[in-house]
């Protein structure tokens, strides 16, 4: 018997999934984090796991995981004592950053931390001009210098940068050579390495992101590998990274920077997953939790990868889902400002004190607080039963707030979805309208603690008129992570002109990234039947700084190869600024390949069809306040796990399960589809 | 899509106008000014609109009253507040057309505040009414190594005039502004962003209206103001009334000797009232016109009262400005104007200082007080001219319980600088050092944020003029910490080679531009010993302090 394991690790609850080959059976099981070494919950979570179901460590056949290790280190600041090498003049540019001010308004606020303070950060003479050519040129006495002073000052990773590394890498390469001579036991980032393209302070922040993290990164996963070795374990564990693709435990301690976002790419990969089995491939994937929602979309089952973007206040060129988050979740605590508007957010109540109907301390009402009063959620315990609320808690929250708005309690509550549901709107609306996208176009895919509950009301908001709500909603992660392949990225900046390029000169900086992705396959076992290669162009108008990907032709480059980029970028251009620039020169910047490794993935079977009639998992009723009938209707209660494929639930009704509830509203039936996923749609 | 899961659409405004109503199109208003600043960015082709940003977006009602300004440039405003009454003036509601495109500059005829920056506006109609504008403003980098001594010498001058007619592109109008520029390339596809953008503002206003109803949408709108005006006056209610008073030297690269400026901040209940005394205007392009002023007052007034306020008009109700016309700080016609950004720096000092009074804790000491420029012309290989022109951060004052920010744009200003690998592909110049300076930050218990250094090799023959202020004066510590240093510039090591701030370089000659740290806050007695070895540690402190 055949075991596949995905581990999500967040900060309140490891969720593990655990995936039988032979039956298509899956086991969730749940377990807390333990924070100060995640690596105890994980290996707990996989022992007990396993136990459950009676498998044994030597039938697992392959074990994925998604942390927030990295992300947290970046947040708490926890990364290592960091040391900067980079040009003469040019040391305080990590500090300077585009030299924007935080906040435009606020006099207060504050740049996120330096992550090298200024005693660690040293210039040696050297210059690679614009052309290419060298000015000056490094002297390897400097450089030893330097390290030698980085090291006394006890620096445990050194970043290296140079200005145009992009284009000649040498100075980077001698200083690597240097470093490893020097330097032996510590870590090493090199910015021509980690993030070869053009505009130094973001290639800088990045390649410094990464030497910070780089030796948190190294001890947890070498502790982790040692456990799940010592569980019997013989399978070689993988990692997700924030392109939503999985890669080794080694590769990835050498570029942390590349898994800020593992935990939330996992569940886009579950979506997309479940899109595939759905036969939905235009999706919004909506991920609700206690603080924050992340939302993300998923075009022809394809979500975009952005190359750039800022990660808690961190400029990082590197290959990401494109996941936008907003601060709204269940603990979102609301309020009224000294306006007299109604707020939500982005504080939160988070787990602890959590919303006011836990009774442990907290008296401002939560969005969560809204539902238990609305009844939308249940009103008398969470979890199944497993943990107890008092609704009159929430209704006294509310009720202060009402006051202060002279308007009615329950009113106030449903205006607090209300509001919450327009800031998660503005979410989806940055990544589908302001993409050229229509949401009316897609499904909406609910899951967090949280997203099924809202998911009818934002879905309706946007005009969108499906949602789908997978089987295991609470634990989505840990699924996606079972069906992702091993992925990685490589790229290289030269600009060149589309109508001046030659196919031989473009074939050729295309087969040194494939030259890259091969000895990366051979690195991570990746037979040759099961190794794929996609190639992207970032182009711009000649004039202006911002590029749009493209995807390049399978094949060799050859001019035909040329005429598809140029439609391709045409049409994206009109697609995102209304316009195109007729007979302008279009020129290509950065050079793209995406390299990837077919996984064998967890296949779920199609379950026999039961029928409409979903009566025998009513389990009572409940009033329920409904936006659409604007007041309390009496909805019927289900139980999730009792509900069949081909059961119809038609609203008004609540589905409870334990680690979520869907909310299905007047006007709307939820279908069970052949894999348990509810899908909601007008009747 | 099914229509049980539609909204109806009202005809009227909705009876349900409640807070929350008000509170979701106040967020689509905000997301949309966002959305036109992003697709003006990435669409735009010169330098310093594509990577530094000097540009602004916003949103009109039919009143010509903003509904919404982007998070960009404060200055901007300056730019909006008179374009849409101006244009509502002149031409008549009647006789605008869906598919009008306005274009304008010009600081006496139209709004503008310098003539760099063009404002480009478009109607926005719903069931045959205009109900709203779509706007924006982009500093155009042209107009280069112009004379300054009235408006007429610093560029074409444009009053509202149609670019668009119904849709229709006035050939002649634009024909006409190209030729009077030195890039004109550049200047086309900027434009072309530019009407992309409030495009796209339009568009979603409408998709706004269609979801809402118009009536919604427009009463909302008010609410909004309305809710900004209670705001402001809830913060100002909470300052104890009175009269403060607050001086301050004004010096330039311009000007012959500083010159003395002074503002009077009177609170009285829930209302303000400022009231500034500067010199007569000057034959310089230091002037302000008094939008600029009051887009200055209203940026200075938000920043201490509550930096959470609502960008719209509302927020202007309870402050009131004055300044006798035809001094600096309320210049007419036909004062020049390029340079006004530097005096409304110093207008800030001024509000700050006089606050410093009453509300100390939510003031800084004074920051950098200049926006340093360095504005590049030169003649390419193929006679073509460029024209590169940047402006560079400096300290930002030390706070009451923390230091200032290093090397940052301050007040009424907030561009991002280029990076060199973008810079050195696209003009002939060399940059040779990018740092804080040390030392410049005013000493205090908190230490007042470092200048910055540029030095620049120029590798073509080109001309170069450099602006800034608190080059003789200091920008001023509060409650006993010191003065920041003050900025200079100069060519291979030399000060006194500059002709009013211009200069020709030759290849190889060496540019370096220093601008002003701030004022530090407290004592400097009473400096934290661990923020003295920081600062020791680090090298912030320049050598003469350390032998101190």
């Amino acid at each position: 018997m055949a075991w596949r394991i995905g581990v999500d690790s967040g900060g309140t609850f490891t969720d593990v999934c655990l995936f039988n080959d032979a039956t298509g059976e899956v086991v969730i099981w749940k377990v807390s984090s333990t924070p100060d070494d995640p690596s105890r919950g994980i290996t707990q979570g996989i022992d007990e796991g396993l136990k459950r179901v009676d498998g044994a460590a030597s039938d697992v056949t392959f074990v994925g995981h998604g942390t927030t290790v990295a992300t947290n280190a970046l947040i708490q600041r926890r990364g290592v004592r960091t040391g900067l090498i980079t040009t003469e003049g040019f040391r305080d540019l990590l500090e300077i950053g585009r030299q924007k001010r935080p906040d435009l308004y606020d006099l207060q606020a504050d740049k996120p931390e330096t992550l090298v303070t200024r005693d660690l950060r040293i210039g040696v003479n050297e210059r690679v001009l614009g052309n290419g050519k060298t000015e000056i040129v490094l002297n390897e006495d400097e450089i030893r210098d330097a390290v030698r002073k980085l090291k006394a000052e006890g620096a445990e990773a050194i970043a290296v940068c140079f200005l145009y590394s992009f284009l000649d890498p040498a100075h980077e390469e001698l200083t690597a050579r240097i470093l490893a001579e020097e330097f032996p036991e510590g870590f090493v980032a090199v910015s021509s390495r980690i993030a070869p393209e053009f505009r130094e302070f973001e290639r800088l922040s990045t390649t410094v992101v990464n030497a910070y993290l780089g030796p948190v990164m190294q001890s947890y996963v070498r502790a982790l590998k040692r456990k799940i070795v010592d569980l019997g374990i013989t399978v070689a564990p993988q990692l997700t990274q924030s392109n939503g693709g999985v890669i080794g435990f080694d590769a990835a301690a050498d570029l942390p920077v590349r898994t800020v976002l593992s935990g939330p790419s996992t569940g886009v990969v579950a979506a997309q997953a479940i899109g595939r089995m759905t036969g939905i491939s235009n999706l919004i994937t909506f991920d609700m939790g206690g603080t924050s929602s992340d939302v993300a979309l998923l075009s022809n089952g394809r979500c975009r990868v952005v190359n750039e973007a800022v990660v808690h206040g961190y400029p990082l060129k590197t290959p990401m889902l494109d996941i936008h988050t907003v601060g709204a979740g269940g603990g979102s605590i609301a309020y009224v400002d000294s306006g007299g508007l109604l707020k939500v957010g982005p504080r939160s109540a988070g787990a602890n004190p959590g919303p006011s109907c836990y009774g442990l301390g907290n008296d401002e009402p939560t969005v969560t607080d809204a539902n238990v009063l609305l009844q939308t959620q249940n009103p008398e315990y969470l979890l199944n039963g497993r943990m107890k609320i008092d609704q009159e808690l929430s209704r006294a929250a509310v009720a202060r707030l009402a006051e202060k708005l002279g308007m009615g309690v329950l009113e106030t509550a449903n205006g607090i979805l209300d509001i919450v549901t327009a800031n998660m709107a503005k979410a989806i609306r940055v990544i589908s309208v302001q993409r050229g996208h229509d949401p009316r176009d897609y499904a909406l895919v609910a899951f967090g603690g949280a997203g099924p509950v809202h998911a009818a009301r934002l879905a309706r908001e946007l005009g969108m008129s499906r949602v789908l709500i997978p089987r295991t909603p609470g634990v989505l992660c840990a699924l996606g992570l079972l069906m992702t392949d091993l992925r990685t990225d490589f790229s290289a900046t030269q600009m060149t002109r589309l109508d001046e390029a030659s196919p031989e000169a473009i074939g050729a900086i295309f087969d040194n990234l494939a030259e890259q992705a091969s000895q990366w396959f051979t690195q991570e076992n990746i037979l040759p039947e099961e190794r794929r290669m996609e190639r992207n162009v970032d182009l711009r108008y000649a004039g202006q700084n911002y590029e749009i990907s493209v995807p390049v032709p399978p094949g060799p480059v050859t001019q035909a190869s040329f005429d598809a980029i140029r439609q391709g970028f045409l049409d994206a251009h009109r697609q995102l600024y209304g316009f195109v620039a007729d007979g302008e020169p279009i020129q290509m910047v950065t050079f793209r390949l995406s390299a990837s490794g077919l996984v064998d993935k967890a296949e779920f079977r199609p379950l026999p069809d039961a029928g409409p009639d979903a009566s025998a998992a009513i389990t009572g009723h409940r009033d329920v306040w409904m936006v659409e009938a604007k007041g309390f209707v009496k909805a019927a209660l289900y139980t999730r796990d009792a509900l069949r494929p081909g059961n119809v639930v038609a609203g008004p009704a609540i589905i409870d399960q334990m680690d979520t509830t869907t909310v299905v509203p007047p006007g709307m039936a939820a279908t069970v589809d052949n894999y348990l996923n509810l899908i909601l749609e007008a009747r | 899509m099914s229509d049980t899961l539609q909204n109806p659409v009202p005809d009227v405004a909705d009876a349900r106008l409640n807070p929350i109503t008000v509170e979701v199109i106040g967020s689509a208003f905000a997301s949309i000014v966002e959305e036109m600043g992003e697709a003006l960015v990435r669409a735009s082709y010169s330098t310093n609109i594509k990577e530094r940003r000097d540009c602004s977006t916003a949103l009109f009602d039919a009143d010509g009253l903003m509904l919404c300004q982007a998070e960009h440039i404060p200055m901007h405003l300056g730019s909006f507040i008179d374009f849409v009454p101006y244009v509502l003036r002149h031409f008549g509601l009647e006789n605008i057309a869906p598919g009008d495109i306005f274009m304008g500059n010009d600081a006496y005829e139209g709004g503008g505040t310098h003539l760099p920056d063009i404002v480009i506006a478009e109607p926005i109609f719903a069931k045959g009414r205009l109900i709203a504008w779509a706007i924006n403003t982009a500093h155009h980098s042209d107009f280069a190594d112009r004379g300054h001594a009235h408006i007429y010498q610093e560029g074409l001058r444009i009053p509202p005039v149609r670019l668009f007619r119904a849709g229709v592109l006035q050939e002649d109008v634009q024909r006409l502004f190209l030729l009077n520029c030195q890039v004109p390339a550049e200047r086309i596809s900027d434009l072309r962003a530019q009407i992309a953008a409030n495009r796209l503002g339009v568009a979603r206003m409408s998709e706004l209206c269609a979801k809402y109803g118009v009536p919604t949408v427009l009463a909302a709108g008010k609410e909004l103001m309305d809710y900004a005006e209670r705001k402001m006056r809830a913060g100002i209610a909470a300052i104890p009334d009175g009269t403060y008073r607050f001086a301050d030297i004004f010096d330039s690269e311009s000007l012959d000797k500083p010159l003395e400026m002074s503002v009077s901040i009177t609170v009285s209940g829930d209302e303000i009232h400022l009231d500034f005394v500067s010199p007569p205007q000057v034959r310089a392009g230091l002037n302000v016109v008094y939008t600029a002023l009051l887009a200055t007052v209203y940026y200075a007034v938000k920043t201490v009262v509550d930096p959470t306020i609502l960008p719209n008009a509302g927020l202007a109700r309870p402050i009131h400005v004055t300044a006798e016309e035809g001094t600096i700080l309320r210049c007419s016609h036909p004062a020049a104007v390029d340079g006004r950004i530097t005096a409304c720096q110093r207008a800030v000092d001024l509000i700050h200082g006089a606050f410093a009074q009453v509300v100390p804790e939510r003031v800084t000491a004074a920051s950098n007080g200049s926006v340093a420029v360095a504005s590049f012309n030169g003649r390419r290989p193929d006679k073509s001219l460029w024209v590169y022109l940047e402006t560079i951060g400096g300290g930002s004052g030390a706070r009451h319980s923390k230091d200032g920010l290093d090397g940052v744009h301050v007040h009424m200003t907030n561009t991002s600088n280029l990076p060199v690998e973008a810079l050195e592909g696209e003009y002939p110049i060399t940059l040779l050092r990018y740092e804080l300076v040390d030392g410049s930050g005013g000493a205090g218990t908190w230490v007042g944020g470092l200048g910055l250094r540029r030095v620049y090799r120029a590798e073509a023959e080109c001309r170069v003029q450099v602006m800034g202020s608190r080059l003789t004066s200091r920008p001023w510590g509060l409650a006993g910490g010191e003065a920041g240093a003050p900025g200079y510039f100069t060519v291979n090591g030399r000060e006194n080679v500059f002709d009013t701030g211009s200069v020709d370089l030759n290849p190889g000659d060496v540019l370096e531009i220093v601008t002003p740290g701030a004022g530090g806050y407290g004592l400097p007695s009473r400096r934290g010993a661990e923020d003295v070895a920081r600062d020791l540690r680090e090298g912030r402190l320049s050598a003469p302090a350390v032998a101190a």
